[in-house]
Order: structure tokens, then sequence, then C-alpha cells
């Protein structure tokens, strides 16, 4: 596989926040690059900035200076601004994000449903992830695991050219996680899905990650 | 020890309120098995569809508009940030300060051949003086945005609510799907929200079902014109309270949808946080858009009738005429009485439900009232008042006619409103304080007095506030059931708008916006500390 250096390159951002004329800086000129394919886990302190970066990435911060690349295009710099919706970012928070009117089913393709085989594509993504017995269950029928499933599921089967997780598994108990993990995996490298993932979880890190970045001071240091 | 004479007090008290307050509603249904007069065949042959089809239009259509205006103009303001924001958050419920008969007036004389806006427009664009720009508002169309443009509010203040208390990280996950902010706002915000749209729009049914100024006005046949008719032309007080409790069945069913759906939007909320969503900036054409999308309705609601009542007011010779003051001190002497008697039922009513643990059902009987229209209401009174009347006649009494069925009228129209505002206000008094109190030997009227009224003052305020406000502008019940010669400030405005004179039935117009406005400021305060 031809595996671009640069396929996330994120240069020099800085974030910061306002707050009653106080200037809380979270990010202080960061640089990121992650290959295409790759599977990078990011740790860090609480507070360190790692949910804003991954939040600056898929557009849902904005960063007051630098520059982010993927794929060879511009999305955020001084002048261009990609929106989160355009972006084909996929992101999934150890928060509960399905959407509570919609079944599993429904929640999966929401993101595809112009897609003509959706039905055929939702069906695969949850075979996989063994989640097809609640396809017709609401959120509110799921536990916390079945949920963060679902969750990743609903992003995988987008398709996203960026993968971004925060935690997504922290809520799962050890076993299910064993199992999951090298599903994950394939479906990843399968799709040839790029993944940043932000945990505190050294095992996670061994099960998933190409490489692991420690995030300090508002700097990524490798590891 | 269980004490039966205390005991039987407080429930005696509920137990004698209750009968008040359903004998009412059980006249007008119980008015069903007394047989049906060629009268009711009449009607039922010749009118009652045209009465059906014109209800069910009207609700149709205004529930349509109410829930485009209400739940567009709350997305805007929740979601987005542009020109004017801040001033329309409050101002969009504005409207609910007037009530739709002194809309359908003003619009009648605004819109009419030698109205404001034909005349201005004939200056305008200096054209000769027969042209008319403006078809004739008296039409169903008419009442539709006469009912949207002052109704909107109820679906405006729920949506925005709920809106505001959506999880921000659902909204940002479709924006990761892939969805705009259009595409969000119809395939998630909109089906999140429906409890609450569905109980916004409920309300406006039911007030829309229940006017009868605004379609009297514009004489158009529906159920509460047809009870009207039937009971002063045709003099026929049973087919009128046969035709109420048709109408009565109606309402009920959109009282039961609200209250489920308001239900729902608890159970909705206790699974979300609070939004700190950051609003997106709109820029350009879309700023305009959104300023005028949010300007429109609050200025056909409330900017332009308050303004053409004041052009209206000041070119009346003596607006401070003696028939005005004696209207505005009737219209506060009746509505504080009402109003004060109303917070002390409510209150009786709450502490005893909350004292010996009874149920809630009570208070959902109790507010039956609110649900059925002040006309029909005030069938139902007088024909328990001549009952009365009957009975009393050995001691030449007479109570028809009296200002007591007003005010019991009043009492059973607004103690929803009372009861919404001080049983969530008890529900923030935990119960442990009576526990504690009773331990140190509390009886339960100086627990009242000393504990739970000084806690519930505010509500007891709030609750005053938003009945009083209601009271003014009621209308159908007070033509009907006030004493002879007793003029309110809106039986004053109906009667001079039926007979043309606007210009005098402008100051009174005014003094019920301004009234109603207090309320609404309170209100404002409220969904302001909702939103932190």
């Amino acid at each position: 596989m031809d595996r671009t250096n640069k396929f996330l390159d994120v240069k020099n951002i800085h974030l910061s926040f306002d707050n009653k004329d106080l200037e809380i800086i979270i990010l202080r000129n960061l640089n990121l690059k992650v290959k295409e394919g790759d599977f990078v886990a990011i740790t860090g302190a609480s507070g360190s900035g790692k949910t804003s970066l991954l939040r600056a990435i898929c557009g849902l911060e904005t960063p007051n200076e630098g520059q982010i690349i993927l794929d060879n295009s511009i999305i955020f710099n001084k002048e261009v601004s990609i929106p989160t919706e355009k972006r084909n970012i996929g992101l999934v928070i150890q928060e509960k994000v399905l959407f509570p009117h919609m079944n599993t089913r429904q929640n999966i393709e929401f993101g595809i449903s112009k897609s003509k085989n959706r039905s055929e594509l939702s069906s695969d993504i949850m075979k996989k992830l063994k989640i097809q017995k609640l396809s017709e269950k609401y959120p509110h029928q799921l536990s916390g695991g079945e949920s963060q499933r679902v969750a990743l599921a609903r992003s995988i089967v987008m398709r996203p050219k960026l993968l971004l997780l925060d935690e997504p598994f922290s809520g799962l108990d050890t076993e299910l996680k064993t199992t999951i993990y090298p599903a994950i995996k394939t479906i990843l490298e399968e799709n040839n899905i790029t993944c940043l993932m932000v945990t505190h979880d050294l095992e996670e890190v061994k099960a998933l990650a190409d490489k692991l970045l420690k995030l300090e001071s508002g700097k990524l240091l490798e590891i | 020890m269980f004490n039966i004479n205390k005991l039987s007090i407080w429930h005696s008290f509920i137990f004698l309120v209750a009968t008040i307050f359903l004998i009412p509603i059980l006249i007008i249904g119980g008015s069903i098995f007394l047989g049906f007069s060629d009268n009711f065949y009449h009607l039922y042959e010749n009118l009652l569809f045209e009465y059906s089809f014109n209800s069910i239009a009207l609700v149709f259509g205004v529930s349509c508009l109410v829930t485009i205006i209400g739940v567009t103009t709350a997305w805007l303001v929740t979601f987005f940030n542009f020109s004017g924001k801040n001033f329309f958050q409050w101002a969009l419920i504005l409207p609910l300060a007037v009530p739709p008969y002194l809309l359908a007036y003003v619009f009648t004389e605004f819109f009419d051949y030698s109205g404001t806006a034909n005349n201005f427009l004939r200056s305008l664009l200096s054209t000769e003086s027969d042209i008319v720009f403006f078809p004739n508002i008296r039409t169903i169309y008419g009442a539709i945005a006469i009912f949207s443009f002052t109704l909107y509010p109820y679906v405006y203040m729920v949506s925005r609510v709920a809106l505001m208390n959506i999880q921000p990280s659902l909204i940002e996950a479709s924006k990761l799907l892939g969805r705009n902010s259009i595409s969000t706002f119809f395939y998630l915000l909109i089906p999140i929200i429906r409890p609450a749209i569905i109980a916004g729009v409920s309300l406006v049914a039911m007030e829309t079902l229940s006017d009868f100024g605004a379609v009297q006005h514009f004489a158009i046949p529906t159920f509460t014109t047809g009870i009207f008719r039937t009971w002063t032309g045709l003099y026929d007080l049973n087919t009128a309270l046969q035709l109420s409790t048709i109408l009565i069945i109606v309402i009920f069913c959109f009282f039961a949808i609200e209250k489920n759906s308001r239900n729902k939007i608890r159970y909705d909320n206790s699974t979300t946080s609070k939004n700190s969503y950051k609003p997106i900036h709109l820029k350009k054409f879309q700023n305009v858009a959104a300023f005028l999308v949010c300007l429109i309705p609050v200025f056909i609601g409330f900017f332009l009738p308050v303004l053409e009542l004041i052009n209206w007011s000041i070119q009346v010779e003596n607006i401070f005429s003696p028939k005005a003051a004696i209207a505005a001190s009737n219209t506060l002497y009746v509505s504080v009485i009402a109003t004060i008697l109303i917070c002390f039922i409510t209150l009786i009513t709450n502490f005893t439900v909350r004292s010996f643990g009874m149920s809630q059902l009570i208070n959902d009987i109790l507010s039956l009232g609110y649900a059925v229209p002040g006309l029909i209401l005030a069938v139902g009174i007088t024909k328990m008042f001549t009952s009365l009347d009957s009975l009393l006649i050995n001691f030449n009494t007479f109570i028809t006619g009296s200002i007591l069925g007003l005010i019991l009228a009043y009492i059973i129209k607004t103690y929803a409103i009372s009861n919404n505002v001080l049983n969530s206000a008890y529900t923030s008094i935990p119960i442990s304080l009576d526990e504690s109190a009773k331990t140190l030997g509390t009886e339960k009227i100086s627990l009242l007095k000393t504990i739970h009224i000084p806690m519930l003052k505010t509500g007891l305020i709030t609750a005053f506030l938003l009945v009083i406000a209601e009271l003014i502008k009621e209308l159908p019940a007070t033509l009907i059931l006030r004493p002879f010669n007793f003029d309110t400030l809106a039986v004053s405005v109906y009667l001079l708008a039926s007979e043309e004179r606007m210009f005098e039935a402008a100051f009174p117009g005014l003094m019920i916006i301004i009234f109603g406005l207090i309320p609404i400021y309170f209100l404002n305060k409220l969904i302001l500390r909702e939103n932190g």
C-alpha cells in the first residue's frame, strides 16, 4: 500500500480561550504528522488539551493560528475553514451521543442516508461489531458498552478519511474490550481508515496503536 | 394518632372545591342525555358541517403556521448569532399580551378600504383613492393569520426551552456525520423536540377552538359562534349545551395530548444536559434573512397593533373618559378578587395533597376547567345558577346575573395556570422540611403559615401575575356572566368594536396589552434564568 507520510499534517496549531480577559492557552504551536492508515494513540494528563486537539482537527473548535491538511487538502488555515460536516472526519467520544429518537439501525444509517446500499452497509458493520441483535433497539435500551459500539459503527460506516477516538472504550469491561479490539483493528485496516485515539489505557494502546504520543504543556512528544 | 376531625377539614375543602368546579362541566355533558330538540336536528342538518369544517380548517391552518413561526424563530435565536438576536430572544414572546380578538379588530380597520395600510400605500404611490391594495381580511384565512401571529409564542417558548436542553454533543455528532445546520434541524432537532412542539400546538389548538371574539368579529361560523347564536338567537340553552359537549370532547382530546406530550418532555430532559453549543455567526444574506424571519411575527403580532392603537387613541379627544375609567376599575376589581381566591384555593389544595400524600389526580381534575372554552363555561354556570335560584326562590335571593358567576368562571378557567406554578414551586420544598417541623410539634396550619407560604412567596406572586393577566383580557365568559351594566376593559373593547367605534376602543385595548406585558416580563426572566 502506498502510504502518504503526511496524510494528516497539523502545523503550528495555537488554540486558546478567553476567560474574563484572561487567555487560557490549550495548544501552543502544536505539530503532528500521521501517515495514511496509521493508528496513533495520544496520551497525557487531564486538561493537557488532548480532546481540544481532536475537536480542532474535526472543526468543532477553531484554532487561533496554524494549518491543518488532510489528504493533501487544506481543511483549516487563516483563510480557509472547511465546515465540520464537509471534512469527512469521524469522532467517537466517551459521552453518549446516539440520537434518542432513532433505533440502532437508523442511528448507523444517519450519515449514509443518500447511499443506495445503506442497508447492506449498516448490516455489515453491525455484524462485524457484533451488534446485529441490537438493530431495532433504541439508545435508552442499550448498555454503555453497546452504545459505544453503535457510535463506533455509525462513524466507521461513513468510511471517514480520518477517525478520531476520544477514550471511547473507557466505559467497557475488560472482557468486551479484548473481544472488540481485534474486530476494530480489522475493520480499520480493511477500509484503510487512519485513526487518532486519545486514551489513558496502555493495554488499549498495545492492542490497537502503531505509535504513542504524549501531549505535555501543549506539545506532542513521541514515546 | 389519626385525627379524623382535622383530616376532614382539609379534605372537605378539596371536596367542596371539586364539586363546585365539576358541576358546570357535568351539567354541560349531562345535556346529551336530555334528548335532542328540533333546533338540534336543524343545526345537525344545516349548520353542524359548516361549524365543524370551519373549526377544523381554522385549527389546521393555525397549527401549521404557529409551528413554522414558533419553531423556526426558536431555532434561529438558540443556535445562531445575528443582528438583533438579544432583542428577539424576549421580544418574540410579546404577542402573548395581545388577545386574538384585539388583533382582529385592529387588522379589520388597518387593512380596510380607508384604513392605514391602504392610505399609506396610496400616498406612497400617489395613486387614485379607489384602489384597494389588500384583500378582505374578514375571511377564514385572515382569522388563521390573526390566531397564528398572536398564539405562536406558545410554540416558540416550549420549542426554545426544548432546544436549549438538547445535548450539544448530539448536534456535533450530526455535523460529524455530514449533516449541515438545516439538515440537522429537520432530521435531528425537530424529531427530538417533537413532544414540546405537540404540547405547544395543542395549547394553540385549544385557544383557537375556544375563541369567540375574533371569529365573531370576522363572522366565521364556528362551534363557539354557533353555541352563542343557538343560545342568544334561538333561545335554546339545552341545544347550546349539547353543541358545547361536542366541542369540549374535542378540546379534552387536545388537553390529553398536551399533557401526555409534556410528560415526554420531562422524560427527555432527564437524560440531557444544558446546552453550551456555540451559536454560529450568520453573515450577509443569512444575517438579514434571520433578522426578517424574527422581525415579521413580532411586528405583526405586537408592534403593528400597538402602534395602530396608539395612533387611534391620540385621535380621540377624551381618551380618559369616565366610562373607560369605570371599565378599568371593574376589570381590576373583579380580576383581583378572583385571582386572590384562585391563589388561595390552589395553595390549600396543593398543601392538602402534599400533607396527606394524596394523588395529583385531584389537581388534574380541578385543572380540567382550563380546557373548557369561556363561553361554554359561562353557559354551564348560568344553568347551574338558574337551578340554584329555583331552590333559593323562597329566600327571595337570586345569584344569576350576580358577580358570583363571573368570579366562579374565572376561578375554574384559570386554576390550571395557578396550579402549574404553585405545584412546581412546591416540588422545590423538600418533604424532609415538613417532617422536621412535625417532629418539633408544628401543627398543619402553622406549617403552612410559617414555613410553606414564606418559601412559596415567589411562586405565589408569579401565579398571581399570570392569572390576573389572563383574566384582564378574558372576553366570552365575562360578556355573558357580567352583572347588568358592568363593563370590563375586554367587554368595552368588544362592544365598541362591534359598533365600529374603533378609535374609542383603542385606549381600553392598549390598557389590556399593558397589563398583559407584566407577566411576560417575568416569563422572560424565567426563561433567561433557565438558560443560565
